[in-house]
């Protein structure tokens, strides 16, 4: 009885198991076993046991693949398999996507899955699943089955036929996908794209006309020589960080209220605005990302080397307290509902796995069992978490202790400020006054976290019910994700913040860097490497070019996690500057651009189409804001109105309220600030019409324009067309454009003799008029 | 001049064996595109007999206790199991079984056609609630307003043909991979206050209409110069398509969300300005909801979500399900009431539901805390060609499961396709290398038992 051969399987996490009857094994020799075990098997019960097993709800087509008599005996359209001749096996058909049949019925399984099955058929099909199987349950990763758990290797890069073609190993990575499929990348941007490719990417600004123009030349001359000297200069630029800080804004779900606590009540975080400054600078300092991530997760456990650096080290832990919160109000659950939060930023942020699931039961398809969940929870149980007055309203979150800063200004509110939004007290309903402040009015707060006095180890709460306690669990880490060699074990007394922070970023995480990466890559070409950059786990997307992320990430841990190395080693490769526009009929091949053989034009993401109509009428004011309208407001949001105010500066510095988003911004898919978003969704909702053609904003920006034009190019049309198409689409009028121009704004002039006299007035409105057509075009809009 | 169709998009179409459908559509297209108002949502003519011409849907979100409102389980034995624990009497001529927590909806009995067997794959929210909308579990898919709006455009090309009341998550009104002109537009996103909420930016007297027109005219010959010298992008198209619809929405849409003109026994017997906040129940204006959604259904609207939340009533099912109920009910049978009163009701399916139910408590036994449970809940339709006082499915004695009459969401899918004219599995989108339709691999069962 050779039952128990299932022990020994690579897959020992499914429940699979022969039974004792005395079933003879088949006559299969060891590689052709190891072969089934490690390929076939798997590949069956991964994509086919849903519907052909003997456990599937719905049995598909009659047909069962549980043993080898199964699989011969085929379903209802007959035998399957004809061993030896994968082309006569309708099996193979079927995996094809020939005929009609098409299985899985989802999307076809990937090549190399396909050719293993066609091997395995031509071997004759061995098959050492005799008798019958009890049910098999769905299957769940393990560190050894599933990609993103195994170590991150560092591939050669694959052979290429045209070898001139790559500026860098990433181009290999790339054509090689591009030449299997039989195809070739399209031609290079004209410069004049590129600039603005380059702008939009590295600082979410536009290039001016003249910087677009010398740009230009210098290309003509040493053409790759010009690209590293625009991108080193734009790379070197205070406006790099404050783009690429808000990409990692979403990450962090950065908010600067609470949100909604379920309640309706939505409490300001007046403080919160301290970290976003901390991770513009970060990015601009090019703080390595293992310490990046580091500070953010133990700052306050760091050594400062002067006070000013504590100070950084002490804000970069607003990370793990400015989540959302549900109201403390009867809910026995609110001090693990922060925890929780807290659990879910560190792993779908910076591991791209989503942890929080297995706060009640083990995840159902990704290796997190309940255990792990409550190793991390007692990280942060043995943490405090400060998020200050939480708008004097203990129902939803009791007031908490804030960091106090030693280096930073002081600043009091302004002597005429007067606060008109009172707490409610919750048994009147009536307003009652704002608890004196326990510091001195201009005080410099910041939230954070800091350690408890004493370290806890969590229990597991049985159905994620803080009442209901199981057993307790030693703080630790994912198991999943094991590292040979690299274990890091918490200390006795410490809350285990700084082990966590070792622990994501030793250089053995098969996680942390392969995320970034791909969040990196996803910023430069509007699509990742791996399609669900926030989820790397079973239901998230597999890499489109494997090889490429795990290049990119060793590449990037070598270079010492410099997120600015890796951004130039990107946008400097060949791929990064093909064109947008290629082929009809290649387009048609591979419309969503997997293969990457042209580039994904992007729309303008909500800050950049602010800033840059800002900046195409002058209004912009390139100087950091400093602070936020809200520093000095503990006051829940929902009482008070719309508590923004107009600003010039640029969009990251407005204020993030949760529930009450800018309404400049709120039109083109922000997230909502309460979760991990690694993409942005790109929808084109009327709404967004709307806005551009009512908003007070673009009315007011294009006025500005237009009076701008009319003062420097006086009854010149030509001059102010130009002028006009080269601040906002930053180029010369094509041919016929001019007279086109001409023709609207004389037009127009005769449409509103009826409304206005006085043709001073009327000739503004026109032109301003023109001015909002160019801010709403899709060429303003869109990036090629 | 070129074609708002782009050869993709015709390929799209007359490749996804919906010939019918297509050739009409594109037909239709071709005359809007002259008048330079290219739209897929221009008004088409359902293949089949369409019973209904719009569907209201009262989404309920966070799992409706369905044994204390619509499926009545009293005790059966000397043992006490899981069942109701409000009291329930039988209403209308039909004699439905409905709870004392919905008086109101119980006055228009004769008008339900309960769907007490309905099953879900999950208990899990967000996958459970994406599956309601998408028919999909886990990926972006598009959701059933956008599916209808794809099959039939909407019947008045100056209002968006699926709108989405109190929304909190974008994927329920996504359009996914059709074009997203089928897309819904959000009114009041992100728990805005509904008693406020509007269409941002819906008015701007900053020039008259008939420049506003010019002006746009300007915006489009630059939108279509751009998108001619691209190789085709969807996303370009759908942005020419989106400024002609906020262009229209601008004149229409003001005075539709404008409800003062409504006498005041209308607003109060919608309990307008009504918010009830009590545990999981939060204010949701849910009055001005079905007010609005009565408004936008007689403009001629194809598809209209409401929501209200939540009815995950874990802690105190009691408390917050009274207050849920109390919250929706009143507004509801207005909702009906003015359907029918208006002729409306036989063209509009209303449907209510949410992404699951929850499991009975058992009487006296001291406890108030409920689950989830897919496996067997319910759903009601109203007008649109179904029956009315109608019961279809029924779960076994304590409500656990659907034992008869099931219905999984594709089916509840396949059916309001099939009352709206729809082939249920033939409507279909190619894209990524094969067709996909709303009812998935599976496909879907019309429930022909309920067809008046």
């Amino acid at each position: 009885m050779k039952a128990n051969f299932l022990y020994a399987s690579p897959i020992p996490w499914m429940a699979f198991a022969l039974t004792a009857a005395g079933n003879e094994e088949p006559d299969i020799t060891t590689a052709q076993r190891d072969f089934f075990e490690t390929k076939i098997r798997p590949a069956l019960v991964k994509h086919c046991y849903e519907c052909h097993s003997k456990d599937s709800k719905k049995l598909g087509g009659k047909l069962l693949l549980d043993t080898r008599d199964d699989v011969q005996k085929g379903g209802e359209s007959g035998a399957v398999l004809v061993a030896g001749k994968p082309d006569d096996s309708l099996f193979m058909h079927a995996l094809r996507w020939e005929d009609s049949l098409e299985m899985p019925p989802e999307e076809p399984l990937p090549d190399a899955v396909i050719s293993d099955f066609r091997k395995w058929i031509e071997m004759g099909a061995p098959d050492p699943r005799t008798g019958p199987v009890v049910p098999v349950s769905l299957p769940v990763s393990t560190p050894t089955t599933h990609w993103s758990f195994k170590a991150v290797q560092n591939p050669p890069a694959p052979q290429i036929t045209e070898t001139d073609w790559g500026y860098d190993p990433i181009d290999q990575f790339i054509l090689a996908g591009i030449e299997k499929a039989g195809l070739s990348p399209a031609r290079d941007a004209p410069p004049e794209t590129l600039v603005r490719r380059l702008y939009f990417d590295l600082t979410g600004l536009a290039p001016s006309y003249d910087e677009i123009h010398a740009f230009v030349e210098d290309y003509a001359g040493d053409r790759r020589a010009s690209v590293e000297k625009l991108v080193d200069t734009l790379l070197a630029s205070p406006h790099f960080g404050e783009r690429w800080g808000r990409h990692w804004l979403d990450v962090a779900r950065y908010g600067e209220s609470n949100g909604n606590d379920g309640l309706s009540r939505n409490p300001t975080f007046p403080h919160a605005w301290r970290y976003r400054d901390y991770v513009i600078e970060s990015f601009n300092r090019d703080t390595p990302f293992d310490q990046f991530i580091t500070e953010q997760i133990a700052g306050d456990l760091l050594p400062g080397e002067d006070d000013a650096q504590r100070d950084r080290l002490l804000v970069a832990t607003g990370f793990l307290a400015l989540g959302a919160k549900p109201a403390k109000a009867m809910n026995d659950n609110f001090n693990m509902d922060v925890v929780d939060d807290q659990i879910a930023v560190v792993g779908s942020g910076i591991m791209g796995i989503s942890v929080a699931c297995a706060r009640c039961h083990d995840h159902k398809h990704d290796p997190i069992p309940t255990r792990d969940y409550y190793a991390l929870a007692g990280i942060f149980q043995s943490t405090e978490t400060l998020w200050g007055n939480a708008g004097h309203e203990k129902l939803t979150a009791p007031a908490t202790d804030l960091h106090v800063l030693k280096t930073a200004p002081k600043v009091p509110a302004p002597a005429d400020f007067i606060e008109t939004v009172a707490p409610i007290d919750s048994n009147t309903g009536e307003p009652r006054a704002s608890p004196a402040s326990k510091w001195p009015d201009g005080t410099p707060l910041a939230m954070g976290v800091r350690d408890r006095k004493t370290a806890v180890n969590s229990r597991i709460n049985l159905k994620g019910e803080s009442k209901k306690l199981g057993d307790i669990v030693p703080r630790g880490f994912l198991t999943a994700c094991n590292m040979p060699g690299a274990e890091v074990t918490v200390e006795k007394r410490s809350s285990g913040r700084l082990e966590l922070a070792k622990w994501l970023t030793h250089e053995d995480h098969p996680l942390t860097s392969r995320v970034m990466v791909n969040r990196i890559w996803l910023h430069l070409f509007g699509q990742g490497l791996v399609a669900t950059p926030d989820d790397f786990g079973v239901f998230g997307s597999p890499p489109t070019h494997p090889g490429l992320l795990d290049h990119l990430s060793s590449r990037f841990i070598t270079n010492g996690w410099s997120v600015k190395e890796l951004i130039k080693a990107v946008v400097l490769s060949h791929t990064y500057q093909l064109d947008s526009t290629d082929d009809e009929a290649k387009v048609a091949l591979d419309p969503e651009n997997h293969l990457y053989t042209r580039h994904l034009r992007r729309r303008l993401d909500a800050e950049s189409l602010r800033d840059r109509i800002l900046q195409a009428t002058g209004e912009l004011e390139l100087k950091p804001a400093e602070g936020s309208v809200i520093r000095h407001r503990d006051i829940l949001v929902n009482l008070a109105g719309s508590l923004h105010e107009p600003s010039r500066h640029r969009s990251v510095y407005l204020c993030f309220l949760r529930n009450s988003p800018p309404p400049e911004l709120a039109a083109f898919d922000l997230p909502d600030g309460t979760m991990v978003t690694g993409k942005r969704e790109v929808t084109a909702l009327p709404a967004q019409s709307l806005f551009l053609m009512n908003s007070p904003f673009l009315v007011e920006q294009s006025r500005h324009l237009a009076r701008h034009l009319l003062r420097t190019g006086g009854d010149d049309d030509h001059l102010v067309v130009t002028e006009a198409l080269r601040r906002v689409l930053c180029r010369n009028p094509f041919e016929g454009e001019f007279e086109r121009a001409s023709t609207f704004i004389s037009d127009l002039d005769a449409e509103l003799q009826g409304n206005h006299s006085d043709a001073i007035i009327r000739k503004e409105l026109a032109w301003a008029a023109y001015c909002q057509a160019l801010l709403a075009s899709s060429e303003f809009r869109y990036i090629d | 001049m070129n074609s708002p169709l782009s050869r993709r998009h015709l390929l799209r179409s007359s490749s996804c064996g919906f010939g019918y459908l297509a050739l009409s559509a594109l037909c239709r297209e071709k005359a809007l595109a002259d008048l330079a108002t290219s739209s897929g949502l221009s008004d088409k003519v359902a293949p089949f007999h369409a019973r209904a011409k719009r569907v209201i849907f009262l989404c309920m979100s966070g799992g409706p206790a369905q044994l204390d409102t619509f499926d009545y389980k009293p005790q059966t034995g000397k043992k006490k199991h899981p069942g109701s624990v409000f009291n329930f009497s039988q209403h209308g001529e039909s004699g439905l079984w409905i709870s004392e927590l919905m008086p109101e909806t119980a006055k228009q009995a004769d008008k339900l056609c309960l769907l007490n067997g309905m099953n879900a794959d999950t208990g899990n929210h967000s996958q459970s609630f994406h599956q309601l909308h998408t028919g999909d579990r886990l990926r972006s898919r598009p959701s059933l307003g956008a599916w209808i709006n794809y099959g039939l455009g909407t019947a008045n090309q100056n209002l968006p043909g699926f709108v989405s009341l109190n929304t909190a998550k974008p994927q329920s009104y996504s359009s996914a991979f059709l074009p997203a002109v089928y897309q819904g537009s959000p009114l009041g996103i992100n728990g805005e206050n509904m008693s406020t909420a509007t269409l941002a930016n819906i008015t701007g007297d900053h020039l008259p209409t008939s420049a506003k027109r010019q002006q746009l005219d300007l915006i489009q010959a630059m939108n279509r110069e751009h998108q001619s010298i691209r190789s085709d992008d969807p996303a370009l198209e759908a942005v020419i398509e989106s400024m002609e619809l906020g262009f229209r929405m601008q004149s229409e849409a003001p005075g539709l969300l404008d409800t003062r003109n409504e006498p005041p026994a209308v607003l109060e017997r919608y309990r307008v300005g009504h918010n009830v906040s009590e545990g999981t129940c939060k204010p949701s204006d849910f009055g001005r909801q079905c007010l609005l959604a009565r408004r936008f259904a007689e403009a001629g609207v194809r598809f209209i979500e409401v929501n209200h939340g939540s009815w995950d009533q874990h802690k105190n099912h009691r408390r917050d399900l009274k207050a849920n109920c109390e919250a929706t009910d009143a507004p509801i049978a207005a909702l009906l009431e003015d359907l029918e009163q208006r002729g409306l009701l036989d063209d509009t399916l209303v449907v209510w539901g949410g992404e699951f139910g929850r499991p009975g408590l058992t009487p006296d036994d001291g406890k108030d805390e409920t689950g989830h449970n897919a496996n067997g809940f319910t759903f009601w339709l109203a007008g649109g060609g179904v029956k009315g006082g109608h019961v279809h499915g029924k779960t076994d004695e304590t409500g656990a499961r659907a034992v008869e009459g099931k219905v999984h969401f594709r089916d509840l899918h396949a059916t309001i396709l099939h009352l709206m004219g729809l082939p249920a599995n033939d409507l279909t989108y190619f894209h990524e290398g094969r067709n996909h339709r709303l009812t998935g691999p599976e496909g879907g069962q019309v429930v022909t038992e309920i067809l008046a």
